[in-house]
């Protein structure tokens, strides 16, 4: 498999997991805001700031409102992690690797594309939007159903999950920052009324609220939620289980190098992290670290499998001539 | 008949579907009939559905002034053009006889040259065309075969009779188009196709991957076969990444492949570097080697020239084949079968006169009015001039150019070339078509059932190049029924 190959699918992959990640965070947002009072201090302009976009959007809106925010993060050409932005660069990638992947798979994305393309607007209004956002959801789970199902689980598959699962935990990583706020000791009486439905809110962000359930088997508790989506084993979202699957693929992979060592170490750092003992400013720089250390193994990947060298000798050649 | 063929009219051209009385040829009677059974509802439908299929199966191909929407959705006809088995199987004969002839020409003008010594044809005509190459001289790919893959132009002139009106050696492209063309078609009329039994020709890729597999230098493992283009803002990329996989063979870029000291190529893998045996490379010559073409192309590869000339790795086509795709050399192809094959020609050529010669020249002048005058040496329908739709200022200055450099270009007399019936907003109207089919010639020859049919769109006009508005349809190769 050619090095530019893998990369382009790797990215495609991330690219859609982003695609996907962004309409489930705008989606259950939505319904949270329309549980909330007005004026508590969990509002939209949180949900630019987990994305690491607020300068990005004061550059292009004044006002940090529902509409402007939702059309920055989902249709805005100008955020370069908007929903259609990551799923036109999905597309770009997958166009130029199509060679490697099922012709359903290009279709299913595709298909997608133009449909978000014909329907920048009618995100406007809620309903408008939950429709688009449901079909977007549908049509990325259709895309790993579609791999999962017709492609050979090869290497060009295995980049596919490495690019998924970084992106996830990484997204994952940033729910829980947002989950974060609601332990601060700061925190207005009014937020602590309704913090059981924000706790089941953020589960219902990364699709893990019946899977919770069915794990804990007592009501939802926000150390409880912080340590599930950190550590559990078996949970798809989980930090933890996008690691392993990381390490598997890896492992599966020519020339890992170091790299399963690297994330298994990482791994086993997720895990003794102690929710219990943790404060909302500790909490915060842990999960910082972890973004870090996700952006390292990013950075490892690239290396190891994305830009290969010619050998040294012909290479002083070429610098010769 | 019912609306959709309703003031159907056919010009002097002869006409693909219908005889001049407006009666549907043997051949496309059931087709025929099967179009007026439709409502005005079918048709749409019909016609919508194939525009969705383009766009969701992504069919698309580039025009380079189009800046932020680089891929268009490919123009295609529903209404297929149609041709009879028997002169189907006349063509097909001529076509592998006209690759042989010339594979045979260009392994001889880098050989021996006896074609020049013997007067065939003047050795000033060789020695000035852009695509000979002195460094070519010596070089004997595998079957003594240069131009591997060749797409012929063929056209109809008003008396039926059809001409090859050029033969592209270098990077012919559309195969492509030719296949999804016939998917989109199964999509749209398959009520249709069960009736009349159409020759398949979704065994192109396979032929190709094999034609490719008996070129590589050693025969012993299977190849490593590349497909080499130079990337998504080429007009074609669509194609290079279609055959590449439906041939199973790695897509790569220049940056993707390097010549080490053992003067074979490689290509950076995940694995590290892996040899590459056959290229079917998609670039034009000029942008192949930097070290040897130019110096400036980063589309190529360095060293490339050097890995071939070793006979380390086998490039189809072969650099410099377009010496005999030279609308000058044209001229002499009937002359080639004849020489080399000791054959008479199956498929005739367009009378063409070359400005090389002083009489022709004269002549040239003198009926500009009513010739078509092309380059020798471009593709795409560029920087030609068809005189009876020019102006006079166009005629006046096309002149000058050709006094400039007479050698540069050919004339041929203005065909009315046969028309289709083809759907334009909801009647059928006839449009101008050619066909290109695609010739392989490896250690075996083969020839595409059909072919690409490329139709003018805009009415009355001869300009089928896609890069020019020009649309396309699919072609069905037909056993009459009932001995008709």
């Amino acid at each position: 498999m050619l090095s530019r190959s893998a990369e382009r699918i790797y990215w495609l992959a991330r690219y859609l997991e982003r695609t996907e990640n962004t309409a489930r965070q705008v989606s259950v947002y939505m319904n949270l805001l329309m549980d909330l009072p007005a004026g508590v201090e969990m509002g939209w302009p949180e949900l630019v700031r987990i994305n690491g976009s607020t300068d990005l959007f004061f550059e292009h809106y004044k006002n940090a409102n529902e509409r402007n925010i939702t059309k920055f993060l989902l249709v805005d050409k100008k955020n370069p992690t908007s929903l259609f932005s990551s799923l036109t660069y999905a597309r770009e990638n997958m166009r130029t690797t199509r060679e490697l992947l099922p012709d359903e798979a290009w279709e299913q994305v595709n298909e997608m594309y133009l449909y978000a393309k014909q329907n920048v607007d009618i995100i406007s209004n809620r309903r408008g939007r939950l429709d688009f956002l449901n079909k977007i959801m549908e049509g990325c789970q259709r895309f790993t159903g579609l791999l999962s199902g017709y492609m050979s689980h090869n290497n060009a598959y295995r980049f596919i999950r490495l690019g998924r699962k970084l992106e996830r935990a990484d997204a994952t990583s940033r729910i829980l920052e947002l989950a974060s706020l609601l332990l601060a000791e700061s925190r207005s009486n009014e937020m602590r009324q309704y913090e059981n439905i924000l706790w089941v809110n953020i589960l219902q962000t990364l699709n893990a609220l019946l899977m919770y359930r069915q794990h804990v088997r007592s009501r939802v508790k926000g150390d409880d939620v912080l340590n599930y989506l950190l550590r559990d084993g078996a949970l798809p979202r989980s930090i933890s289980c996008c690691l392993q699957d990381l390490e598997n693929a890896a492992e599966a992979l020519p020339n890992h190098d170091k790299l399963p060592e690297k994330i298994a170490e990482l791994e086993s750092y997720v895990q003794s992290i102690n929710t219990q003992k943790t404060t909302q400013f500790q909490l915060r720089k842990i999960l910082d670290d972890l973004q870090g250390k996700l952006g390292e193994l990013h950075n490892s990947i690239s290396e190891n499998w994305f830009l290969v060298q010619e050998s040294t000798q012909s290479q002083s050649q070429t610098t010769k001539v | 008949m019912s609306n959709i063929w309703k003031n159907y009219k056919t010009d002097v051209s002869y006409d693909e579907l219908m005889y001049a009385d407006f009666q549907p040829r043997n051949n496309s009677l059931t087709l025929c009939q099967y179009l007026d059974s439709l409502t005005q509802d079918n048709i749409d439908n019909r016609k919508i559905s194939a525009e969705l299929a383009i766009q969701e199966m992504g069919i698309s191909f580039t025009v380079y002034s189009d800046e932020g929407n680089i891929d268009r959705a490919w123009p295609f006809d529903i209404i297929p053009r149609i041709i009879d088995i028997k002169e189907w199987s006349k063509i097909e004969k001529g076509l592998k006889q006209r690759l042989k002839a010339l594979n045979c020409f260009i392994s001889d003008v880098y050989g021996e040259q006896h074609f020049i010594k013997e007067g065939k044809i003047p050795a000033e005509i060789i020695n000035s065309s852009k695509n000979f190459r002195q460094q070519c001289v010596g070089i004997k790919p595998r079957h003594n075969v240069w131009a591997n893959i060749c797409g012929s132009d063929l056209v109809r002139d008003e008396k039926g009779t059809m001409y090859v009106l050029e033969d592209n050696l270098r990077v012919p492209s559309g195969v492509s188009y030719m296949l999804e063309n016939r998917v989109i078609t199964k999509r749209v009329f398959p009520e249709l196709l069960e009736n009349i039994e159409v020759l398949p020709i979704d065994d192109y890729p396979t032929q190709l991957h094999e034609m490719l597999c008996s070129i590589a230098p050693k025969q012993s493992e299977p190849p490593q076969i590349v497909v080499l283009t130079p990337g998504i803002y080429n007009s074609a990329y669509f194609e290079h990444a279609y055959l590449a996989r439906q041939m199973g063979a790695e897509l790569v870029e220049g940056s993707d492949m390097v010549v080490e000291d053992d003067e074979c190529v490689y290509m950076r893998t995940i694995e590290g570097l892996k040899k590459v045996d056959v290229i079917y490379r998609r670039i034009d010559d000029e942008f192949l080697d930097p070290e040897v073409f130019r110096e400036d192309s980063t589309l190529g590869v360095a060293g490339l020239m050097r890995a071939w000339k070793a006979g380390n790795v086998a490039l189809a086509n072969a650099p410099r084949a377009g010496v005999a795709d030279d609308k000058v050399v044209y001229a002499y192809v009937p002359e080639m079968i004849r020489y080399y094959l000791d054959e008479e020609p199956i498929l005739p050529n367009v009378p063409t006169y070359l400005c090389s010669d002083p009489e022709d020249l004269e002549y040239v002048l003198q009926n500009l009015e009513q010739l078509v005058v092309k380059p020798a040496n471009e593709s795409g329908g560029y920087g030609m001039i068809i005189g009876p739709h020019a102006t006079a200022k166009e005629i006046i200055e096309f002149k000058g150019l050709i006094r400039q450099n007479p050698r540069n270009y050919i004339g041929q007399p203005t065909l009315s070339i046969s028309t289709s019936p083809t759907l334009c907003k909801d009647k059928l109207e006839p449009r101008h078509v050619d066909l290109r089919p695609f010739i392989l010639q490896g250690e075996d020859t083969f020839v595409t059932a059909g072919g690409l049919t490329r139709v003018a769109m805009v009415k009355g006009s001869l300009i089928v190049n896609s890069s020019q508005g020009g649309g396309s349809k699919d072609t069905w190769i037909i056993k009459t029924k009932g001995g008709q």
